[in-house]
């Protein structure tokens, strides 16, 4: 075991399932924090989770989480939570039995077993209803109590998949409060989601697939600046946006004005980031216009996503 | 750049051995195989014919009882390995039909929700998860073969007189072996052909008809090659033969019929390589396939 290592590493990894292609020759090395995995339905992404958790084994590359290999669920599953889409739970039981006999599965005794399964349905705020029936629970819940089952043990990575799928939007705030709070104290988070808008909120990188292939990964911002054929968008708030608008179309990079509803502020589109800021920051010396705010509105998951996947689903 | 305080401490106390794990999983397969009103039905069935053979050993044993019942005739009451041979074949046979109704509980149910992604999202492993449930089932078929076999065999033993005890030890060990031999073949069998099927109902058939389809088949071999190398596929014969050679009692099969020990050891030990090549290519984590 590599004690040093605080990476999840994919190098060169491929699946095929017979002839049909899971993801094909993805790479990437992930630190910390909170990952967001993006793409289309069937792109890969659970694939992409099932052999980071080592439920399924690569048909070619190497796959290593904190130094360690998933093939060694003993050695691995301490280590790492996994709450997966799928909706199923034994017969019969009820939400705080799940999480109890999961800790129990993970080789905790029966005290500290008792004292996380407490602390994880607190955590994700379950409440009351732990004591009953998981077969009576809403989807809602039913996402909660998996959640549960999988911080319950305090892994340090945190595989989750569609973790937001059929919370309300009060508990989709507290799971995303809860999963960023995880993040910035050094857990890694992978999160698959098509609630794009609100875990790019949390999250410090993004990984796009789709088809199988890795299309872009790292930073989101890094990622947007990288996607130089789609100029980069700035929303604009100040006293005369038609003018700053004009000002700016006096320059080649700036390709479109837009001005927002409210009519206080101006959407501008520019093919040279670095040197838009070089202009507004002139035009604000010159006091031809008083800028109030200005803010990227397209260096967000949902734009990039859209960028380099296409609202169907393909790559662009 | 955001400066964090990395203060997240994965668990650090101490952890219960790897084999305590499997009797989770094996309480779990316990828990869902006798939830079943059905389950509880049989269970109660298989104990009747236990009741009788109890009551034949109160009477081979009291006089006065015997007299007044049997009136005088004995014949038909010999407590020896004969006798623990027909309660053996009789319970065993209630045990295939537990195990049919059982194992697709255990394991259907499981491959069917997609329930193998969270289960082994655990340390544990595939072998480990096979393990707890073929516990759960050796443990439930126990209570109808050797448990109330081992029982009638201790009873009879506290009602003779001591010398019997000692010289009919080999028929407890007989029991004892016989019943383990079979239920360990019934529960890997069950569980692998429960793996292959989505149904229920349908894995509950296909259990029944991988002992009596081969029996058939063996049958047809044997009486059109004139060879007994056909009974090898009659699991019902030669579980028959092993029992009673295991516990010293008269032979049942016609002469030249008798199988060797090695081909029935060999045959047994195929069928549960089978059994375990079945579950290594059925019982992994659900792989999604792009549609």
């Amino acid at each position: 075991m590599n004690e040093r290592s605080d990476r999840i590493i994919f190098e060169e990894v491929s699946k095929f399932y017979g002839e049909v292609l899971g993801v094909n020759r993805i790479s990437f090395n992930v630190p910390p924090g909170v990952t967001t995995l993006v793409g289309p339905n069937g792109s890969g992404k659970t694939t992409l989770m099932n052999l980071l958790t080592g439920l399924v084994q690569p048909s070619s590359g190497r796959i290593s989480v904190l130094g360690l290999s998933p093939s060694n669920p003993a050695e691995f599953f301490p280590l790492v939570g996994y709450c997966t889409q799928f909706d199923s739970f034994p017969a019969g039981i009820c939400g705080y039995e799940f999480v109890l006999d999961s800790l129990m599965l993970h080789g905790m005794s029966v005290a500290d077993a008792y004292s996380l399964t407490a602390e994880a349905l607190d955590r994700v705020q379950l409440g009351d209803a732990a004591g009953r029936k998981i077969a009576g629970y809403s989807k809602g819940m039913r996402q909660k109590v998996r959640l549960a089952q999988a911080i319950a043990h305090h892994p340090k990575v945190l595989v989750l998949d569609e973790p937001l799928n059929g919370l309300d939007p009060m508990a989709r705030a507290e799971s995303l409060a809860l999963f960023e709070e995880l993040g910035r104290q050094g857990m890694h988070l992978l999160i698959s989601s098509h609630i794009l808008d609100e875990v790019d909120r949390i999250s410090d990188r993004v990984i796009l697939i789709t088809g199988g292939y890795l299309v872009a990964e790292g930073n989101i911002q890094h990622v947007r600046r990288e996607v130089r054929d789609k100029p980069m968008q700035v929303l604009v708030r100040c006293d005369h946006p038609e003018m700053l608008a004009a000002k700016m179309f006096a320059v080649n990079h700036c390709v479109e004005a837009r001005l927002h509803a409210d009519g206080k502020g101006v959407f501008l589109r520019t093919g040279d980031i670095d040197q838009f800021y070089t202009l507004l920051n002139e035009i604000a010396k010159d006091g031809l216009v008083k800028i109030e705010a200005v803010a990227p509105s397209d260096d967000d998951a949902n734009a990039i996503y859209q960028y380099l996947i296409g609202s169907d689903g393909s790559a662009s | 750049m955001s400066i964090y305080k990395h203060s997240y401490r994965a668990y650090m106390g101490t952890l219960t051995p790897h084999w305590s794990r499997i009797v989770v999983l094996a309480r779990y397969a316990l828990a869902e195989a006798w939830s079943s009103k059905i389950t509880i039905a049989l269970f109660t069935f298989s104990m009747l014919p236990a009741i009788v053979y109890l009551v034949g050993i109160y009477l081979a044993n009291n006089p006065l009882a015997s007299a007044l019942i049997l009136r005088g005739n004995k014949t038909g009451l010999s407590i020896d390995a004969a006798y623990f041979l027909k309660m053996l074949e009789g319970q065993s046979w209630l045990a295939l039909a537990i195990t049919a109704w059982i194992a697709p509980r255990l394991i259907t149910f499981d491959l069917a929700d997609n329930a193998l992604p969270i289960l082994l999202s655990h340390p544990i492993s595939r072998f480990g998860y096979v393990f707890g449930k073929f516990l759960a089932l050796i443990a439930s078929l126990s209570l109808v073969t050797w448990i109330p076999c081992l029982l009638l065999f201790a009873y009879q033993a506290y009602s003779s007189p001591q010398p019997w005890t000692w010289d009919h030890l080999s028929i407890a060990g007989g029991l004892l072996t016989g019943s383990l031999i079979w239920i360990a073949l019934l529960s890997i069998l069950g569980l692998a052909l429960s793996s292959w099927v989505k149904w229920r109902v349908v894995a509950t058939g296909i259990i029944f008809a991988a002992v009596f389809v081969p029996a058939g088949v063996g049958g047809i071999v044997s009486a059109v090659m004139r060879t007994k190398w056909g009974l090898l596929l009659n699991l019902p014969v030669m579980m028959t033969e092993i029992w009673q050679r295991l516990l010293g009692a008269p032979s049942v099969m016609r002469p030249r019929q008798d199988l060797p020990n090695q081909a029935m050891a060999t045959m047994l030990v195929l069928a549960c390589l089978v059994s375990v090549a079945m579950l290594n290519a059925r019982v992994r984590a659900r792989e999604v396939v792009r549609g």
